[in-house]
Formats: structure tokens, sequence, C-alpha cells
């Protein structure tokens, strides 16, 4: 549905093709050195990370200072408690567990005498079926592709999932969020539309299927409208997305099922 | 109304009603050679001066006064004024036909004085545009276009480069009450905006009122703009039209019966994808984008005083990409008038009106099939009276039962498509509404416009209807039987103005009025695109209610040709209308759920100086504002800057005729950025660079400033015919207008990010249309 909004969206900025951009300096206030926190409980093991940093300057370089010495612990509803050990600087994370589908998590963390809390349920796993490639829909001259995951939604439960696309190991600078409210019970397939990497035939393509909670899909698909290229072409008030953190802070807390798929693109 | 008041309302009517032996000329003003009515035309008696009216929107006039011998002096602008002794011993019908002042001789003061009609009527924040003034002024690609000129006006602000959405007084784009021959016009926009719906070829009259509203009209907080289609020539068969780069149309009228009844269809059609030819892109090339529209009009009077009217609009815009998508959408309106004059002082209009805006967007690739519509119905009825009581009372009264039929969405699908069918419950309602209005010269110096509108609404079943909490999770849900009522609301909404004629061209004028809404457009989108959702009032959504009061000083010099005005307004809004993040608002049955409640106020200064006469005219316009709004969610609950907030915005029009053949034009316009947000930080978050964000529309875009010009050259003389051509060079400097600001990677200096300025006509657009009339 959202595909229908985005290609008119599409189609305005071919209409206006007398349109020109240019770079300009803007003088932005700096609200800066906000605690970002990155949760992610996986069921996988060995993916379970909370990242801390802060956030910079708009005009500063693209490096986020690591925020060290926090006390980080997960803990999930069947009375499981996890103390997480830092390592690279800011990141800290646990090796031997996993997620189980069905569990509450909640993630503590404690910083500067501040503490943090947020939960997150890992919803049952849906299965991705497969990823495939189809020629773009434009600039068909440059036999580009498209990559389209195929799943079958569930019928009757409420879904949300999270794609993150690799491309030649390089990740697309895109959100891509949905949830089943008009899939549900349907077989999908789902063209991840973009057009900041080029996909070409032979390019390595990888896709990483999250399923996870509606706060966090919330959190996602709010990031998600911002984009440029987004339903609604960046026209949405920009606002940080409602974090599941609290007190509210800069980043989310997702306990999620994941799993990953690679095709050689043809 | 409270009973006191009530009281002195009638009492003033009664007053009104006693008087010494008096008697009533009335009748139709028309243009002379077509026929056509002519709205706001001024007729007062010379010996009388404070016994003036002006002509509704029939051309109908009444004037009451004592016996005896008096002098009537008809007033109309682009018209020749005209001059006529009345013996006043019985009520007596008077018809008259003005001519309209062409080529040169409008350079020609004509005998009569320009009437000074914005300084004694009580009416404030009024702006009526004449269609041969905006025939003039330069646009965009050459299609001249109605709602682009009003945005020149004060007060008034065009939504931004390439869009038809206009906010006055601080007011949003569906806070404007659009209405073509008294039908609704819901999206007022062709092709995201570049273009209005209004063909100006079928537009007779444009009104716009941006404060003091009228107690006939009501339904939305900011303004009204009132629009009524030619009626056709009634006397001679003609055929005009024009051919432009982008678009071309057509106009056909003409009598049915000489005299009596008279026909206008006009249409339009762009074929605006040559821009398409001229993409490297396969796909796009082989896309179409365009739109068309039709307006069709006919009367018939069957005598002096009854009469039939029939109008109609249809319009469509329609996108298509080869074998993978299609969109379109449109609106159309059906008007069934009837006038019925029951004697000289009281005429009836009863009017059934109809209109619906719909889209559709469809993917035609099999793997996620889909066609998804939604639609507004509307069917109205409406019955207007008018009473001229002499004694310097003109009352208005009369009721309004309009029902809405709201689909927000529908989707259908086959069995290979990803999408699931799904329709969404149809909403169904009443607005009514009953209203009174007097108009009242009280002395030579004082004149009042004051009435009451009571409006209701009603939301009535079948359907489900829940209550959300903060979080928008369910609370509880209704189930209604068809018919039911569901939720209702009553408002009423007084309507006062004053003038006070210091002397001849000295006024001073005061208003208030308090107008509401009760349905809301949802759009979180800042874009014009044709996926516009309308929600009624509803139990989770208040009516919107604006309170307004202004305040004026009006001049006329130089015998009138120049009018000056400044007004000054504040206003108050309730109940307004915002989204929690990440609202899902397209296709949604819980859409309700995903809005957060606040308020608003603007105020502002608007200066006005026009020329209206004269080898050159035209107006400077300047507006000095502010419009902020509060809700508790966002920025801490402290007010911030609406996105229309434009703390200056100045317009120059100007209009010069060389001679016979040449007429050259210019508009300059400047006005502030809108407020937006940009960020004020960047952070990592899922492996992407994002933009953190602390004040809301804390930022201002550039300003823009844009200088067009345009020029029109009369054919030579003909008998048979007559041709002319428009020439015009929009952005004739190519300043670079801000549209959108985007931030993203840099692309030149490795790991950092950039901010983008997008301007759509950076350059100057020259466009030229050739036009006939035969």
């Amino acid at each position: 549905m959202n595909k229908g909004i985005l290609y008119i969206t599409l189609i305005l900025i071919g209409f206006a093709a007398t349109s020109c951009t240019k770079v300009i300096d803007l003088k932005l206030n700096n609200d800066t050195g906000i605690l970002v926190i990155e949760g992610n409980i996986t069921n996988i093991p060995g993916m379970q990370h909370v990242k801390l940093s802060q956030n910079v300057p708009f005009t500063g370089t693209n490096t986020y200072p690591p925020v060290t010495g926090a006390n980080v612990i997960v803990s999930d509803n069947s009375g499981n408690n996890y103390q997480f050990k830092e390592g690279p600087a800011g990141t800290y994370s646990i090796n031997a567990a996993a997620g189980i589908a069905g569990r509450t998590y909640t993630m503590k963390v404690i910083t500067n005498g501040k503490t943090y809390t947020a939960t997150s349920v890992i919803p049952a796993p849906v299965t991705l079926d497969s990823i495939s490639s189809k020629p773009g829909d434009f600039n068909k001259s440059k036999n580009l592709r498209n990559i389209v995951v195929h799943y079958q939604d569930p019928a009757g439960t409420a879904n949300q999932y999270r794609f993150v696309l690799y491309v030649n190991s390089v990740q697309v600078n895109d959100v891509f969020a949905y949830n089943d409210e008009f899939i549900d019970g349907r077989y999908v397939n789902l063209e991840l539309l973009e057009n900041n990497i080029n996909i070409h035939p032979g390019d390595t393509a990888k896709v990483e299927f999250q399923c996870i909670d509606k706060p966090v899909y919330t959190y996602w698909y709010t990031l998600m409208e911002q984009q440029q290229n987004a339903p609604g072409g960046g026209g949405v008030t920009p606002s940080n997305p409602p974090t599941n953190i609290s007190p509210a802070t800069l980043g989310y807390f997702s306990a999620h099922t994941t799993r990953r798929e690679t095709i050689i693109v043809k | 109304m409270s009973k006191p008041l009530l009281c002195v309302f009638f009492l003033l009517i009664s007053l009104a009603a006693f008087s010494q032996k008096k008697f009533t000329v009335s009748g139709t003003i028309r243009d002379e050679s077509t026929g056509e009515q002519l709205i706001g035309a001024s007729v007062i008696i010379k010996e009388l001066p404070k016994n003036g009216a002006a002509t509704n929107s029939y051309g109908f006039y009444s004037i009451t006064a004592p016996k005896g011998e008096y002098t009537l002096v008809v007033t109309y602008i682009g018209y020749e004024g005209l001059v006529k002794q009345v013996s006043l011993d019985q009520n007596q019908t008077i018809n008259i036909g003005l001519s309209s002042k062409n080529g040169l001789k409008e350079v020609i003061i004509s005998a009569n004085k320009p009437n000074n009609d914005n300084v004694a009527s009580p009416q404030m924040g009024e702006e009526k545009l004449n269609m041969s003034q905006i025939n003039n002024i330069p646009v965009v690609l050459g299609e001249k276009d109605i709602l682009k000129t009003i945005s020149l006006l004060p007060g008034v602000k065009s939504a931004g480069e390439g869009n038809t959405g206009f906010y006055v007084r601080g007011g949003a784009s569906d806070q404007n009450l659009i209405l073509l021959d008294e039908a609704t016009v819901y999206n007022a926009s062709h092709l995201f905006g570049f273009f209005s719906t209004f063909n100006s070829d079928a537009v007779k009259d444009v009104t716009l009122f941006k404060g003091g509203m009228p107690a006939e009209y009501g339904g939305r907080l900011s303004s009204v703009l009132d629009i009524k289609m030619n009626e056709g020539n009634n006397k001679d068969y003609t055929v005009q039209g024009g051919l432009g780069l982008i678009s071309s149309r057509l106009k056909v009228e003409g009598p049915i019966v000489k005299d009596k009844g008279s026909f206008m269809i006009s249409a339009r059609r762009t074929y605006i994808d040559v821009f398409f030819k001229a993409s490297k892109d396969s796909v796009l090339r082989s896309s179409s984008i365009y739109f068309y529209d039709l307006n069709a009009k006919a009367n018939y009077h069957f005598d002096d005083n009854n009469a039939l009217y029939i109008s109609g609009y249809f319009g469509k815009d329609i996108l298509l990409l080869k074998n993978t998508f299609g969109t379109n959408w449109g609106n159309s309106t059906g008007t069934v008038r009837f006038n019925h004059i029951f004697n000289n002082r009281l005429f009836s209009n009863t009017s059934l009106v109809f209109s619906n805006y719909n889209y559709a967007i469809e993917d035609f690739q099999s793997a996620d099939y889909f066609k998804a519509t939604s639609q507004i119905t509307d069917v109205n009825f409406k019955e207007d009276l008018q009473y001229s009581m002499g004694n310097n009372h003109t009352l208005k009264f009369g009721i309004n039962i309009l029902h809405h039929t709201i689909a927000p969405g529908n989707i259908t699908t086959n069995s290979t498509s990803s999408f699931n069918n799904l329709s969404i419950e149809q909403r169904y309602g009443f607005e009514n509404a009953a209203y009174v209005s007097d108009d009242w010269r009280a002395t030579d110096k004082l004149t009042f416009l004051y009435g009451l509108r009571l409006s209701g609404m009603f939301l009535l079943g079948p359907g489900t209807f829940s209550t959300y909490d903060a979080a928008g999770n369910t609370v509880t849900s209704t189930t209604y039987a068809h018919g039911a009522a569901v939720k209702d609301y009553f408002n009423l909404e007084p309507r006062f103005s004053a003038s006070y004629q210091l002397n001849d061209q000295n006024s001073i004028k005061a208003s208030y009025n308090r107008n509401t809404q009760n349905i809301h457009l949802l759009s979180n989108s800042t874009s014009s695109t044709p996926t516009d959702l309308y929600v009624m009032s509803s139990n989770n959504i208040k009516p919107e209610i604006s309170d307004q009061v202004s305040t004026g000083y009006f001049k006329n010099f130089n015998e009138n040709i120049f009018e000056f005005s400044a007004e000054l307004y504040y206003k108050w809004q309730q109940n307004q209308i915002d989204y929690k993040n990440g609202a899902q608002l397209l296709i949604n049955q819980n859409v309700e759920s995903q809005l957060v409640y606040g308020s608003g106020r603007a105020y502002g200064l608007e200066l006005f100086l026009k020329k209206k006469y004269g080898r050159f005219n035209g107006w400077i316009g300047y507006t000095l504002s502010k419009t902020e709004n509060k809700f508790a969610a966002i920025n801490n609950g402290n007010y911030f800057p609406a996105r229309q907030d434009r703390t200056h915005d100045l317009s120059v029009v100007g209009i010069y005729q060389l001679n016979k053949r040449w007429t050259f034009s210019g508009t300059f316009v400047y006005a502030t950025g809108n407020a937006v947000t940009y960020p004020t930080g960047k952070y990592q978050i899922g492996g992407l660079t994002t933009f953190s964000y602390s004040e809301r529309n804390g930022y201002r875009m550039p300003a823009s400033d844009r200088f067009d010009i345009g020029a029109t050259l009369e054919g030579k003389e003909h008998k048979k015919y007559h041709s002319s051509w428009t020439f015009g060079i929009y952005n004739i400097f190519g300043h670079w207008d801000p549209y959108i600001i985007t931030f993203r990677k840099s692309k030149t200096v490795p790991n950092t990010t950039e901010a983008v300025e997008t301007s759509i006509f950076p350059r100057p657009i020259p466009s030229v249309t050739w036009n006939f009339k035969f």
C-alpha cells in the first residue's frame, strides 16, 4: 500500500524535471551529548548487544563517542538475569545466551548515576521463505534490480517485521519496517524499494529478517516515514521516534527473532 | 442565544418594520451584451445616500424609500455607470443592463465617480477579485489561476511553490471553505497542486472572506472562497479558447431561448506528460500524467420572478505508469437552484447540491496487485431568503441540511496478491445549520452586519465506534444500528461587524466572529498528495472552534481611484488536530487513535494599497503575522510556530496598459520561509546515521522571492473573431526558491553529513498561449 504513495512521490520528483538541488550551509543549534542506547536481544546465540554512545553535532564527522563503564543487565520473565560485559568500548554483550520467543526481556542500563529501563517481547518467529531479485520499475536502461522477500504471514495474529538489506556487505541506508495490517495471512512478496545503492546482477544481497514487537515497530516505522524517499516524500515533520526506554533518551531496546538469507543477484 | 439578546433582535426587526409610506424598487442588473447577471453591483439613491444596496449572487437588488422623485445610480467595476430617474409612487421592478468598458476606454474615468463601497460597507476581511485582473497576472506555465492570484492578497499565503493550497490568517489549508456554485470542492488542486481546479474561463465571480464571515457561510474556520460560474451568454453564441504549451481550453456559450435562458460549457485538458518525453528514463517516457476538467451550466428564466439554474463540474487527474501503477483522483459537483422573487422585497433561493471527491490507486503487478479507493460524498439542501425591510435593514436567513458519506478506504486484490481485501466502515453524518443576519444602515455613518448561525453536527450509525487511550489502544467499542445517533454537537456562532464612516473616504471597522468546523482533513504529509482523508467530528474528535476579532482602517483617495486598508486580527483556535509519531492515517479503521489535540493562536497586521482604475493599476499587499500551535505532547507543551507561520509576506502586482493592443504585467512576491524542524545532532542507530531533533519548527526555510512578468497582445480587430497572445516568464531572475531541505550522507566529504536544498523552478519558465474568441 505504501508502495503506491511511494510511486506517486517518485513520479512527482520525475515530473519536477526542472528541479535542482544544491548543498547549503545551515546554522544549526547543537543539542548533543545525549545518551543513545541501542539494545538488541535475538534468538541467535552470540547476537545480544547493548551499544551505548552519544549524539554529536550535525556538522561533525560520523563518529560517535562510546559511553563506557556502564552497568548493563538484561533479565527475562523466567527469572534469568544476564550481566553484560563491555568490550569493545561502549558495546556491552553476553556470549552464551540466546533469547527465546514468547519471553519478555527487560534491559537495565545504569550510567552516570542514572538508570534506564526498557522491556520488549520476542514474538513468535515467522519463516523467511526466500529472497529473490526482480528488475526495477524505473531506470530500465541501468539494468537495476530490486530485492524481493517472500514469506507466509501467519493469519489472525498481529505481526511486525523489520528488514535490513546489505549489498556486497554494505548496509543500505534505508529503514524497512512493515506490519501485517494489509497482508494478514497472505503469502507475501515484498519489494524492498530503495534508491541509495544501485543493485546489479552479480551483486551479493543479504537480508536480515526480524520479527519485532509493536513498540519497536512504531520506532522503526517513524524513522522510515522520515526518510526522504518514504511515503510522504520526507514531508512528515521529523521528530525523534518514540522510544520504549524510560526515562526517554535516544534509541530503543528490541527483543526479536532474526534470520539471514543471502543471494547472488540475477 | 440568550433571551434578552433575542428580544433586542426582534425589537430591531419590528422597529424596522414600522415606517411611513414607502415604496420599493427592485430588479436584476445584467451585462447588457451577454445577459450575465452582475454580482455585487452598487445601487444607490443619490438623494438619500444611505439608501443603497448591492446586488446579490443572482444580480438582484431591492431598495425601499419614501415616496418621491429620485435618481438611481448604478455602478460596477469594469462597467459604464448608469443614472436613472425614478418616480417612486408605487412598488416597481426596474431591470438594468450595464455595458462593459473595453479596451482603452477603461483608462478614461467615466463621468460618475468610482464608488466607495469598501469604505462604506460594514463587511471586513473581504476580497473580491476581478476576472480581468486574474487574466492579466502571469503564472507558471501560462495557465491563469484563481487560487494563485488569491495568494497575492494580504493575509493569504500560498502553501509553497507549485502548490495551490493556501493559508488564510494562519489557518490550515483544510480550514478554507471552497465553494463552486455553492458546492464544496474538497481538493482544489490538479497535479499535486501545480494547478487549481478552477478554469478561469468558466468563472464569473470570486469572493474571499478571511474574516467577518457573513452568517450564511459556515463549516470552516479560516475562510470562505465563494466562486460563481458564468451563466452563459443569453444573446449570442460564442466560442472561445486557448492553445498553450501544456494545456488547451475551449468554451462554448449561447442562448437556449434568447433573453430567457442560456448555457455554458467549458473544458480544459493538459498534456504535461510532454515533460516526461524528455526524460532519460524509458519508464517515465511511457507513462502519462494529465488532467482534464469540465464546467457546464444552464439557466432558464421562466419570467421576471422565477429562474432555474443547473451547473456542474467534473475533473479528473490521471497518472499512469505502464503495466505497473496507476492513480486517479477528482472532484465532481452538481448544483440545481431555483430563484423565486416573492415580491419586491423578498428573494428566495433554493438549492440542491451534490459534491464528491474520490481517489483510486492501483498496482498492476501480479505479486502485489491491489486497488485502493476512497471517497467523500455530500448532498446538501439549502434554503436562503433575503428580505429588504426598508428602513435600511436587509435580512438574510435560511437553513442548510448537509449529509456526508465518507468511505475512508476500500482495498480489492486478487488471489496472487500479497494484500488482503479490506473495507473500512463508511461514516455517515449530518451537518445542519440555521442562520439569520441583518445588514443595518443605522445612520449615514454607522452600519452593522450582524447575525447568528446555529450549527449542528450529527454523527450517525451504522458502524462500530471506538474510544482510545493515550497510547492509541482501543478502550471501548460500541456498535450502532443504521441511523442511530452516535454523537452530536451544537454550536452557536455569533457574527458581528460594524463600520463607522468618518467621512466619505475614511472609515473604521471592527468585527468579531466565531466559526466551527466539523469535517477535518487528515494528512501528515506536507506535500499535496491526492490521498486526502476526511473525517467528521466524532466521539473522539471535537468540533474545531475559532474566534476572531479584527479591526481596520479603510481609506479611499483621489476620487476613490486608490484604496487603502489596514486590518489587525487576533484568532484563538480550539480543538486543533495533529498526529502521533509514526501515525498510520491511510486506510486505517482506527485512524482516530492516531490523533492528538491542541490549540492555536494567530495574529497579524495586513496592509493593502490598491489602484483600481487607470492605465496603470495593481496593488501592494503586506502581512506581518504570527501563527502558533500548542499540543501537550509536542515541544513540551509550549507554543511552537505552525508550519504556515510566516512573519513577512509581501506581494506587488502591477498591470500596465500601454495601448489598445499591449498590456504588461508583473508580480513580485517575498515571503519568510516556512517554519520547519531541522536536526540538532546525529547519532547511529540500526547501522544508520540518524538525526536527532529538539524543538518543533524551530527553524526557517530560506525566504523566498520571485518576480514574474507577463504580456498580452490583443489581435487586430475583426468583425467575426478576436484573438490574443499571452506571454509570460515565471521567475524571470531565476531566483532559487527553496521547496524542501533534506539531510543526507555527504557525497563529497566522506564520513560527514550535509544539508541539501531542492528548488522546483530555479530558472525562468517561459510560457505562451494563443487565445481566440468568435
